[in-house]
């Protein structure tokens, strides 16, 4: 057992009741129940080794969600196994419960009226942790945290931010081996996101475990995933390390020319994607970059000239958009 | 077993502390309380005046004991659970309960007995005061108020696992507020809530004894007041144990089921 | 006048928007069924073993049920949303959308959020006041039937002006929903005749929180019970609670507006 969570043909069908407008469909649904079926995760595979970082990458609607929640219990798969550390999570075994952690963004786990640290209190009975152990966890998540100003305060009297980190330190009290984070970042702040993503990032470093993040933030997933899965309707399109979806989607390459004066017609050149006076951004295939570059040089009062890979949005975008047409 | 007992304790700490934030509602729902056993007493006690004193066996003084130790009862063994439950699962606040290696349910009777903990301090002395005002007619004998505390447990228990097993019809019907009244309507009527069971027209009567409703509130009831025969008193508790023992059976069977529909259907 | 279109419009909007959630006619009907079988059982089970409670006699304890039903149902209809939804406001500071319409303030606030499904309640109440009066037969004279629509009148005006000046408290102390639910449940009480209850008690339904008023005078005025020295003072009463609540309310307005500036 290598593997910390093995899925294989794992596939979640929904059934949609369908319906038209009108008082004479809503009189007939009562008889008779059309529903439609939505595939929202089409049998897809994966292994995930001991200690990685993955992030699950996909546009709303995608399945990551879904599989998250097949993950982590609370679906049951249409069909299909997965296991996580030797558990089927629908199964909702306690020892399972005991090992994984779930955060989703938009939603709470903590008590609303309380103070942060009764929450706390609480998570530790639940999860039977013992005392000395609570303490050192906890000391060790306040500092990595900031914790310390937010823990006697109720929780609806923190902000997003605040709330976000004590739902990442309560779903960590247990020292979970697994931990399966959806959205973690959405609705924060550009520093909040960042301190997260540190955070993490610190977290899988100090203690090894299994991270499955979910996100359509592409900086979240720059920051802290050596490896992706792109997940689109369903299916996998793509896992492997972020440099090879970049190489694998997108054969082309953006020069930023910053010319001494004046303004230059640069389309005979490349794609122009951008020009601002003097300033040019230049898309151009992979293979014909360094001969454009080079006539570039030879041809024009160049004074800066960069070559990068395009954004990864845009990658993803365009394998979103290729897989619609398909 | 110790794992519960700790997790009760944490429980139960901190939401002690949180109820009492909200002092204010607690008074309102312990004074609801008050005025909802006052009513039908005050009602009763006027039908027994009108009829010279008397009506089937009961006495004015006579009724106002019962309806006191209604009170008593019904603080004891009542739950809110149906009218959270439905609105739990159709806002999914369920999920995040479900990750946790601990049964939902443990949360919800920790919530029922700490409230029951602090209101119970002002409804006491106020039953008593109750009581005074109307002239009770109370003559327990001791082993009447010994054998009443082991009834209000099971009768608690009882009741608790019953209303929570009826609550999960949440997952199949997004509409449960017509289900919670028809409940709490037959419930008032037949439990004893309303009117000693003994005052009802014959067949309802009968009805209230199959129905599992005035084993825990009745039961008890006239139990502490001395109104019962010894081989009632144990065949109260026999039923008792069989109405639990059905609703465990129930509560396991359609909480499986309805998980599954839930887990099937979208958490 | 422009204030009965302006109520007009209300029911309309509010009409319009329940209406579309076609499940909750059937649900709403059905609880106000539940609630009026629930009060027929218990008289049917009180008149099993009497046949008068404190000199009221069946039908007439029937009338006294009906209009706890009829005054609830106003008060659900039109008092109960508006009064709370007025409180929010105070607690979410969104008070100030209300007060800048050209409006009066209290009109406004007193009626613009209506709960349509009371006019079931409103209905039932009716009806079961219709079938109490067939049940009493030919005692029924002119007298009695004006003698209710004032009382029943001042009766509604009463309980308005008490909510309303409970609601006003809000300018001051912000939370106070807790105050409508102590009226709530001792309304309860309503449900029979207020006369049955000992002094202390009836003392705190008749003038402490206007129970009585409500709905035991004017079924007293329906079946004949009524003095007229009572009569009197019900439509003193009104008119007075009427001024002081109003009184009140500009006092609350000129604290919330003093405090914002």
């Amino acid at each position: 057992m290598d593997s910390i969570v093995t899925v294989r043909a794992l596939r979640k069908v929904y059934h949609v009741p369908e319906r038209e407008a009108g008082v004479v469909s809503a009189v007939a649904s009562l008889f008779n129940r059309k529903t439609r079926e939505v595939v929202a995760v089409d049998s897809i595979y994966f292994d995930l080794p001991p200690g990685e970082v993955v992030g699950f990458l996909g546009p709303n609607g995608a399945g990551k969600t879904t599989t998250l929640k097949m993950l982590s219990g609370l679906l049951y798969p249409t069909s299909g196994e997965a296991l996580v550390l030797g558990h089927y999570p629908w199964r909702r075994e306690r020892k399972f419960l005991q090992q994984i952690t779930l955060v989703m963004g938009q939603r709470t786990q903590l008590w609303w009226d309380i103070p942060v640290i009764d929450s706390f209190e609480m998570y530790r009975a639940i999860y039977e942790i013992p005392h000395k152990q609570y303490r050192h966890t906890l000391d060790e998540l306040t500092e990595l945290l900031e914790l310390a100003p937010l823990l006697r305060k109720p929780v609806r009297n923190l902000s997003l931010g605040e709330r976000m980190k004590c739902e990442f330190a309560a779903a960590l009290l247990h020292r979970p081996r697994v931990l399966f984070l959806d959205e973690p970042t959405i609705g924060l702040d550009v520093t909040m996101q960042a301190r997260i993503r540190a955070f993490i990032k610190e977290y899988n470093q100090r203690y090894g475990s299994t991270v499955l993040l979910t996100s359509h933030y592409m900086a979240d997933v720059e920051a802290l995933c050596k490896r992706v899965i792109v997940i689109h309707h369903g299916t996998i399109l793509y896992d492997g390390d972020l440099l090879g979806l970049v190489h694998r989607f997108s054969p082309e390459k953006t020069i930023v020319v910053e010319l001494r004066e004046g303004s230059f017609d640069l389309s005979h050149f490349g794609r122009v994607i951008e020009q601002d006076g003097a300033r040019v951004v230049l898309r151009v295939s992979k293979d014909d970059t360094p001969r454009i570059t080079s006539q570039l040089l030879a041809n024009l009062p160049v004074l800066d000239l960069t070559v990068e890979d395009p954004p990864i949005e845009e990658v993803i975008g365009q394998v979103f958009a290729q897989q619609e047409v398909a | 077993m110790k794992r519960l007992f700790d997790i009760y304790y944490s429980y139960m700490k901190i939401v002690i502390a949180m109820q009492l934030q909200y002092r204010a509602s607690l008074l309102i729902w312990a004074f609801s309380s008050l005025v909802w056993v006052l009513i039908p007493l005050v009602v009763w006690v006027t039908v027994a005046k009108s009829q010279g004193g008397q009506v089937g066996s009961y006495s004015s003084g006579d009724f106002a004991a019962y309806f006191i130790a209604l009170l008593i009862v019904e603080q004891t063994t009542f739950t809110w659970v149906i009218w959270e439950m439905g609105e739990r699962i159709r806002s999914g606040q369920l999920s995040p309960k479900l990750l946790r290696p601990i049964h939902p349910i443990h949360e919800d009777v920790a919530w029922n007995i700490s409230y029951k903990a602090i209101t119970f301090a002002l409804i006491l002395p106020s039953a008593l005061l109750i009581g005074w005002a109307f002239h009770a007619e109370f003559h327990p004998h001791v082993w009447h108020i010994v054998v009443f505390f082991p009834s209000l447990i099971s009768a608690f228990l009882m009741r608790f696992v019953m209303e929570w097993t009826i609550g999960l019809v949440g997952f199949w019907v997004t509409r449960t507020s017509a289900i919670n009244q028809i409940y709490s309507t037959l419930f008032l009527f037949l439990s004893g809530q309303m009117t000693p069971l003994s005052l009802l027209p014959r067949p309802l009567e009968m009805l209230a004894n199959i129905l599992p409703f005035k084993w825990a509130v009745a039961f008890p009831t006239e139990l502490v007041l001395g109104r019962l025969t010894p081989t009632q008193v144990l065949l109260g508790f026999a039923i008792q144990a069989s109405w639990l023992l059905v609703s465990l059976i129930a509560f396991r069977f359609i909480w499986r089921l309805g998980i599954s529909r839930y887990s099937a259907v979208g958490a | 006048m422009r204030y009965a279109r302006l109520l007009g419009t209300f029911f309309r909007i509010g009409l319009m928007s329940e209406l579309q959630y076609r499940a909750n006619f059937f649900v709403q009907a059905f609880q106000s069924l539940v609630g009026l079988l629930t009060g027929l059982g218990g008289l049917a089970i009180v008149f099993g073993q009497t046949d008068n409670l404190d000199g009221w006699l069946p039908e007439e304890l029937l009338a006294v049920l009906g209009v706890y039903i009829l005054i609830g149902g106003i008060v659900g209809l039109i008092v109960r949303p508006s009064l709370e939804r007025f409180m929010e406001d105070v607690r979410q500071g969104t008070l100030d959308f209300a007060l800048t319409k050209p409006l009066d303030s209290q009109v406004y606030v007193s009626t613009r959020q209506l709960e349509i499904w009371r006019l079931f309640d409103v209905g039932l109440g009716i009806v079961v006041i219709i079938i109490a009066l067939v049940q009493i037969g030919d005692s029924v004279g002119t007298y009695q039937a004006i003698s209710f629509g004032i009382v029943l009148f001042s009766g509604s005006v009463i309980v308005y002006s008490f909510l309303l000046s409970l609601a006003t408290l809000a300018f001051w102390f912000i939370r106070v929903e807790n105050l409508l639910v102590i009226f709530e449940s001792m309304y309860q009480a309503g449900r029979w005749p207020v006369t049955i209850y000992p002094q202390p008690l009836r003392a705190a339904l008749t003038f402490l929180v206007p129970v009585a008023f409500a709905v035991t005078v004017p079924a007293q005025a329906l079946t004949g019970k009524i003095t007229w020295q009572l009569l009197v003072g019900a439509i003193l009463l009104s008119i007075a609670l009427l001024l002081f609540s109003r009184w009140f309310w500009h006092q609350g307005i000129r604290h919330y507006s003093g405090a914002s500036a």
